[in-house]
């Protein structure tokens, strides 16, 4: 299969802005859709559109088989233990909030710790210091180097017993680099501290074997996944989700409701409260099957990366009074996603963004709800350009291109 | 000077030169390089314009009743647009400014043009540009250049105005509010316009809204007045030594 074949998948890649072909490189903001996952929304929508679980009727029935099957798709795409350790959500945001809450309504006390990392996403920040302020709890912050490296020593001094949880991303999506997420689950794991991943980024290139990794808590959206938006998954071992106290309380997550006391439905039941994106959720299958088909296609494989290594390369050469300065820098054998965020010596990110848009590519720039780590390296903001399967060689240079103009208008 | 709307015309004019967006980013960036520089020391904390992606600061002043603007942004083509609207509205009157629609932007297409965050950047920078020339609406009349046959013209007119003022009386006190020292300031303006400052004997007055009425009623009425504005101040704080001889007579007082 060639990249070309996968483009064929995505009809949103047809199109053209401003009269010129679209070049897509924000898909760490979020993916285009799979044709098969907006046909699957459609039909659901329009056909086999009832609540699920509640009734008896026949469409209730295939509604329910559409949702219950998904649950063990993810199951098996994680390789989790058990299909009651996925749960729906509305993406890594409510993920991470619905741990954030009902773990640290059961668990966390005044003067207890918990650790997140200076290259976090917004979304796996201020979920731990709404929970510390509640709960007169510290956050820590583990420090990154100058190439964008976490200091696991740092971890290693900031664990301590009174450390309840540290949650980290598994990519960062601004500096792109595989975190050794193994290495840090298995040292908090011997000061028998829990771990949440911030799966949003890793999992669409590089995946996750949860028992491998043996994380507590995995969290990620669809939508990044060329999925519907608004679908997401939190993964969480039963021993901690057992215990958890309820994030919502509504129909579907109860037992028996009483106004002397009301018991909840097992797991997942539990963390589902209300009607669920009944029609979106199940478009997570067509994101499992597209992912499991490319991963296997050698060729295609060499393809992307080829794309990828020219744009990592290219970038990497501008050199001069207009320098390209890349954050997140692998070093040796470490893995970083096509995904590159950078600021060009004279030339302000934001002109760089809207002058490409004009040219017809996408691009972010700003601060990328990451505003630590941008105050970290003493930046306003950057570029961003993120890759995703369906990116070809052509578009990787005429973006080279475009940026060397766009740099001269501003020069 | 231009006017206001032949500054706008000659923007609009300009953009119009150009088909392509991209040639109407060049020629923002020649003019955010072009822009004249924004002392580094006054790029603080309170004039920066909240609400664009990149920073924007903007400062001004008022200067024989003009308000001049300068700004400064890290970003070239932000800087380009203030430069456009600095060169369309620097150096006019502030009530001119705060009462503009800026409508011309949407003619040179140029909100639309911009991604969301900078269209919502750009509707900062215009608020912003408002809101001082707001503020600066009142001062402005007393900057204003008068010729001598300005001030001749004007002369009689301050009479028929104090006149006016005289005509309202304080609920209180039997002294109308010009003899009582309430009128702190009364400029006219070429246009003719009135601006008013005043005060009351105190700061809890229940008729206060009413005489202020009247004021400004009674000195729109004035043949040749075109408009009138009140503005009620308790700075400095009103005190017997304020009134007038006039007054202190009425009163018994000396
Ligand atoms: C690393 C990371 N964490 C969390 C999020 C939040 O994801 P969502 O907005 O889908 O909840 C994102 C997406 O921007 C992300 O990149």
């Amino acid at each position: 299969m060639t990249i070309n074949d996968i483009r064929d998948m995505f009809p949103a890649l047809g199109q053209q802005v401003y009269s010129r072909p679209l070049v897509y490189f924000d898909n760490a903001a979020t993916s285009q859709r799979l044709e098969n996952a907006v046909r699957r929304l459609d039909g659901l929508a329009l056909g086999a559109n009832a609540n699920i679980h509640r009734a008896v009727h026949k469409l209730a029935s295939d509604a329910t088989e559409e949702y219950e099957s998904t649950r063990d798709a993810v199951r098996d795409f994680l390789n989790a233990e058990s299909r009651e350790e996925i749960l729906f959500t509305s993406g890594t945001t409510a993920s991470i909030n619905l741990v954030a809450y009902s773990f640290g309504e059961t668990f966390i006390n005044e003067g207890d710790e918990i650790i997140v990392s200076e290259e976090e996403h917004h979304s796996n920040i201020v979920p731990w210091q709404l929970l510390c302020e509640r709960k007169k709890a510290v956050l820590k912050v583990i420090g990154i180097d100058d190439e964008g490296h976490l200091k696991i020593d740092e971890l290693k001094t900031l664990l301590t017993s009174r450390t309840k949880l540290v949650a980290v991303t598994q990519v960062s999506n601004v500096l792109g680099i595989v975190n050794p997420v193994k290495q840090i689950v298995n040292l908090c794991h011997s000061m028998n501290c829990p771990v949440l991943v911030d799966g949003a980024q890793g999992i669409v290139h590089v995946g996750v074997d949860v028992r491998d990794l043996d994380c507590d808590f995995y969290a990620f959206s669809g939508h990044k996944l060329y999925a519907a938006t608004g679908t997401g998954v939190l993964y969480g071992k039963k021993k901690w989700l057992e215990k958890m106290v309820p994030f919502m309380g509504g129909g579907e997550m109860i037992g028996s409701v009483k106004f002397t006391g009301t018991t909840y439905a097992p797991l997942p039941g539990k963390f589902e409260a209300g009607t669920q994106n009944i029609n979106a959720v199940p478009t997570l299958k067509d994101s499992i099957s597209f992912l499991s088909m490319i991963n296997k296609d050698d060729e295609l494989q060499r393809e992307l990366r080829s794309v990828d290594e020219y744009m990592y390369s290219s970038l990497s050469q501008i050199k001069g009074e207009n320098e390209v300065r890349l954050f997140g820098v692998p070093r040796g054998t470490e893995r970083k996603i096509p995904l590159y965020s950078f600021v060009v010596q004279g030339a302000h990110h934001e002109d760089l963004a809207l002058i490409l848009d004009k040219m017809g590519i996408a691009v972010r720039s700003g601060q990328m709800c990451a505003e630590p780590l941008m105050d970290r390296f003493g930046v306003t903001g950057m570029v961003r350009v993120s890759l995703a399967p369906y990116n070809t060689m052509a578009e990787a240079e005429y973006f080279i291109k475009s940026l060397g103009k766009a740099v001269s208008m501003l020069a | 000077m231009k006017t206001l709307e032949e500054a706008k015309q000659a923007v609009i004019d300009d953009f119009s030169m150009y088909d392509e967006w991209l040639d109407k980013y060049e020629y923002l960036i020649d003019l955010g390089k072009n822009l004249e520089e924004y002392p580094e020391d006054q790029k603080t904390e309170d004039k920066l314009i909240k609400g664009c992606q990149s920073r924007v600061w903007l400062d001004s002043k008022v200067e024989d009743g003009r308000l001049f603007f300068k700004a400064d942004s890290d970003a070239i083509i932000t800087k380009g647009i203030i430069s456009l609207l600095i060169s369309v509205y620097s150096g006019r009157n502030p009530k001119e400014i705060a009462e503009d629609d800026f409508g011309f932007i949407g003619e040179i297409g140029l909100k639309e043009n911009l991604s969301p965050t900078r269209a919502n950047g750009l509707v900062s920078m215009i608020e912003r540009i408002k809101e001082l020339a707001r503020e600066s609406v009142g001062h402005e009349p007393q900057g204003e250049v008068l010729t001598a046959e300005d001030a001749k013209e004007l002369a009689p007119l301050y009479d028929n105005v104090i006149m006016a003022i005289k005509q309202v009386y304080d609920p209180e006190i039997p002294v109308n509010v010009y003899d009582l020292g309430l009128i702190y300031e009364l400029v006219i303006n070429k246009k003719h316009e009135v601006f008013i400052k005043m005060t009351f004997t105190a700061p809890t007055c229940p008729m206060a809204d009413e005489v202020l009425a009247e004021v400004k009623k009674s000195v729109a009425d004035v043949p040749g007045i075109t408009g009138c504005e009140v503005e009620l101040t308790f700075e400095p704080p009103w005190d017997q030594s304020m009134l007038s001889e006039e007054a202190r007579i009425e009163l018994g007082m000396d």
